[in-house]
């Protein structure tokens, strides 16, 4: 019998042997590693420059409070979504501490209000006068139903940047401009053919219907809004209709101001680089990614408000956002709620984060420190912090609805079709475009409108 | 010298008396596959049952749903997008049918004339970009079709300057992106199938064609185009089913940063599947979307059976 059982091996391939000694392998790996043991309360995270933020954070909560230690993890953020929905929908198991961003957590208030699995901070936040503490507009995106889940990251106020070197070195003062109709006419001239094509190789403002960024930052920026106090679509305002048309008036016909620049990829930076567009909409959050992918630019730039719409009118707008949210199954609640504070409440937190990213606190209580005041090389010595914190209390609430993300898509779509009629057409005013505009958002608002109401668990 | 029949039965039937006695008769079968039976059940049969019973519900999570019947069938075909899906899908099907396999056919036919010098390194360029995978290839192809900075753009502009640097490509000709980004991959598959085929046509047949005085187009016409015709309709009903469950082209194609889902220029009827279960939540609606898929799947696998079998018959 041991004969033949040999004589079986001996004609086993090469490539068995391979997968019998893989697997072999890592089954003892795996029984050697054991049931994994949890040392302290579990607190994910999604983002990896927050994660290294915060080590030295945890590492210091830890050695002082021994008892009620916390694990930070780095999930990724498509899994980190998941395993949330996961846990809340079925109870699988989740952290306990939970920072997550805007769209996640949007998506977790779409069922009944009981799947929520974040506690309702609402009044620890009002008795601690947290509410007056961190920036108001901040709470918006992490309040559902009346009640808040999370502690805001962040503000994420918008601003101009623009190439210095090369407007002022064309004697344009930027400073001087306050509207968006003041910008056009100041940096037309700039917009040159180089390659003799016919065609302008140069643009004041990168933009473009496509991109999410600029079609909503804008609307908002402009006070448009998608949904009401009561999470009612209203896409297809007259306000929203005007915004619109206005921008459309940016990106088609002969007098458009704009260039499609993509985001965060290596050809949008080479147009930036190459000076295909001389200005940007930014967030505080696209500094940190500035200074790290666009290094040539450094002294190159410098940040001013947004233009108005109209005279007087708002001169920032809001993108992206964090939360930190602590799970109902938390079995401690109180050490999770300390921690919480411990860290988003750090001056020392406010000050590292806004070294390394560029955002800024919304604890009201820190934007006086010295760090945001600070000239930085990167934007000519301008204090960038101070300039996003001017900003800070102007930007714009923004609803908390799970059909916000279907609304930016169905917007996007409204604004490229918007534009492929203004050129079918040949109308590139505001006036002209407004009827047409007007249309495209209520077909937005009716597919949104139809799927609110294949929701059968909210309200309205 | 024969052996006589009375002396064999006798024995066979002492055997059988002799033999174990089996408590359940008629078992065995049922054992042996019983293995198969066990995974099938759970890993298909009951998530099939389920994912139909999920598409007549509306859900969120398991613990929230409400039984809704054909509603969801009924917003599915009410629902533009999901006829911009089947539109965009079906655009593509044409793209791979009318325009990928007569090509890959062109190019076995190439590749198979007798006495052609280095036939394997050119079978190993055709059929390299399907090594690439289908991911690594869009990524790839979605900065070659970038405006102004892509590729092909450039290039077009540089050889004739009339031409847009700004030409959308992915934002505007989304579908006819995912075309040709599709005949790069998988042209070289295909011709490696017709090439199989032609390679199998007997050169007897060719010969007598040839010798009975057969030109190229009725050689081709009369002899290679019946014996390949069962492959050539197998690699069609595999174009078309593939291209009805397009999914990772145009979601790693046609997504950036700022366009975080196809829309529905480029969006298909995998992809609106995904969005509408894993971005907006329902998945008793992504389920029906999935049923309604699998019927007409399977209505094109029934008729490509009738069809080449009534050919076979005929």
């Amino acid at each position: 019998m041991t004969l033949r059982f040999t004589n079986w091996l001996s004609r086993l391939s090469p490539g068995t042997w391979v997968v019998l000694v893989l697997a072999l392998g890592s089954s003892v790996i795996v029984f050697v590693q054991g049931k994994f043991e949890r040392t302290g309360m579990p607190f994910w995270v999604f983002n990896k420059v927050h994660f290294t933020t915060y080590q030295p954070f945890v590492d210091r909560w830890n050695s002082e409070h021994p008892g009620t230690r916390v694990d930070m993890f780095l999930i990724q953020l498509d899994a980190f979504e998941r395993r949330l929905l996961s846990g809340f929908t079925a109870g699988t198991p989740i952290g306990e501490i939970l920072e997550t961003e805007r769209r996640v957590a949007t998506r977790t208030f779409l069922g009944p209000e009981e799947t929520v699995g974040f506690v309702d901070l609402a009044d620890r936040l009002r008795d601690e006068g947290l509410l007056e503490t961190i920036n108001r507009p901040s709470f918006a995106p992490w309040t559902s139903r009346g009640r808040i889940y999370g502690i805001p990251h962040d503000v994420h106020p918008m601003v101009l940047c623009y190439r210095a070197d090369l407007i002022e070195a064309a004697g344009i003062d930027l400073a001087v401009v306050e509207t968006w109709d003041e910008f056009a006419r100041a940096l037309r001239p700039l917009m040159k053919d180089f390659d003799g094509d016919g065609r302008p190789d140069r643009f004041p403002l990168a933009g473009w219907p496509s991109n999410h960024l600029f079609v909503e930052s804008l609307l908002r920026q402009g006070g448009g809004r998608y949904f009401d106090e009561d999470g009612r679509p209203e896409i297809d305002s007259d306000l929203n209709a005007r915004l619109l048309a206005t921008i459309t008036t940016w990106t088609a016909g002969p007098d458009r101001i704009c260039t499609d620049v993509p985001e965060q990829v290596a050809s949008g930076n080479q147009m930036r680089r190459d000076g295909t567009v001389l200005c940007q909409l930014m967030p505080d959050w696209m500094v940190g990614q500035w200074k790290r992918d666009l290094p040539e630019l450094a002294g190159k730039v410098k940040l001013m408000p947004l233009p108005a719409f109209t005279p007087g009118g708002r001169r920032t707008s809001v993108w992206g956002g964090t939360m930190l949210g602590i799970a109902r199954n938390a079995p401690d609640f109180e050490s999770a709620w300390a921690f919480a504070k411990a860290l988003y409440l750090s001056p020392e937190l406010a000050e590292v984060t806004f070294r390394g990213t560029g955002i800024i606190t919304p604890v009201k209580s820190h934007w006086v420190l010295p760090v945001f005041s600070e000239p930085d090389p990167f934007f000519c010595g301008q204090p960038a912090g101070r300039l996003f914190i001017e900003q800070a209390p102007d930007v714009p609430v923004r609803s908390s609805s799970p059909f916000e993300r279907l609304a930016l898509e169905r917007v996007k779509v409204a604004a490229i079709a918007l534009r492929a009629y203004a050129n079918r057409e040949g109308k590139f005013t505001t006036e002209a475009l407004i009827p047409e505009a007007k249309r495209l958002l209520g077909i937005a608002r009716g597919e949104v409108q139809s799927h609110i109401d294949r929701n059968l668990f909210l309200d309205s | 010298m024969s052996v006589p029949a009375s002396t064999n039965t006798p024995t066979i039937a002492h055997k059988r008396a002799r033999g174990p006695v089996r408590p359940f008769p008629g078992w065995a079968p049922w054992i042996f596959i019983a293995p198969f039976l066990i995974i099938f059940g759970t890993f298909i049969l009951w998530p099939l049952l389920k994912s139909l019973l999920l598409s007549l519900e509306y859900s969120y999570g398991p613990a929230h749903t409400v039984f809704v019947g054909l509603r969801n069938y009924r917003l599915i075909l009410g629902d533009p997008l999901f006829w911009a899906a089947v539109r965009n899908t079906c655009i593509f099907a044409a793209g791979s049918v009318f325009l990928q396999l007569p090509l890959a056919f062109g190019l076995a036919m190439l590749l198979n004339r007798r006495g052609l010098r280095w036939r394997a390194v050119y079978r190993l360029i055709f059929f390299a970009p399907y090594l690439v995978g289908l991911v690594f290839a869009s990524l790839i192809f979605s900065f070659i079709f970038e405006k102004r900075t892509g590729l092909i753009n450039r290039t077009l502009h540089n050889l004739l300057p009339a031409w847009n640097p700004e030409f959308p490509w992915l934002q505007e000709y989304a579908v006819i992106t995912l075309i040709l980004v599709a005949l790069w991959l998988y042209v070289g598959l295909n011709m490696v199938y017709f090439l199989a085929a032609l390679q199998h046509v007997s050169s007897d047949l060719l010969d007598a064609a040839s010798i009975d005085g057969a030109g190229p187009w009725q050689r081709f016409r009369q002899v290679i185009l019946p014996e390949i015709l069962p492959v050539g309709s197998f690699v069609v009903m595999l174009s078309i089913i593939g291209s009805l469950q397009l999914f990772e082209l145009p979601w790693v194609l046609l997504t950036n940063p700022t366009q975080p889902v196809p829309d529905e220029r480029g969006i298909t009827i995998v992809v609106y599947l995904y969005q509408t279960g894993f971005i907006t939540s329902d998945l008793g609606y992504a389920s029906a979307v999935g049923w309604l898929l699998a019927v007409v799947l399977m209505g094109i696998a029934v008729a490509q059976r009738r069809i080449v079998g009534a050919r076979e018959n005929a």
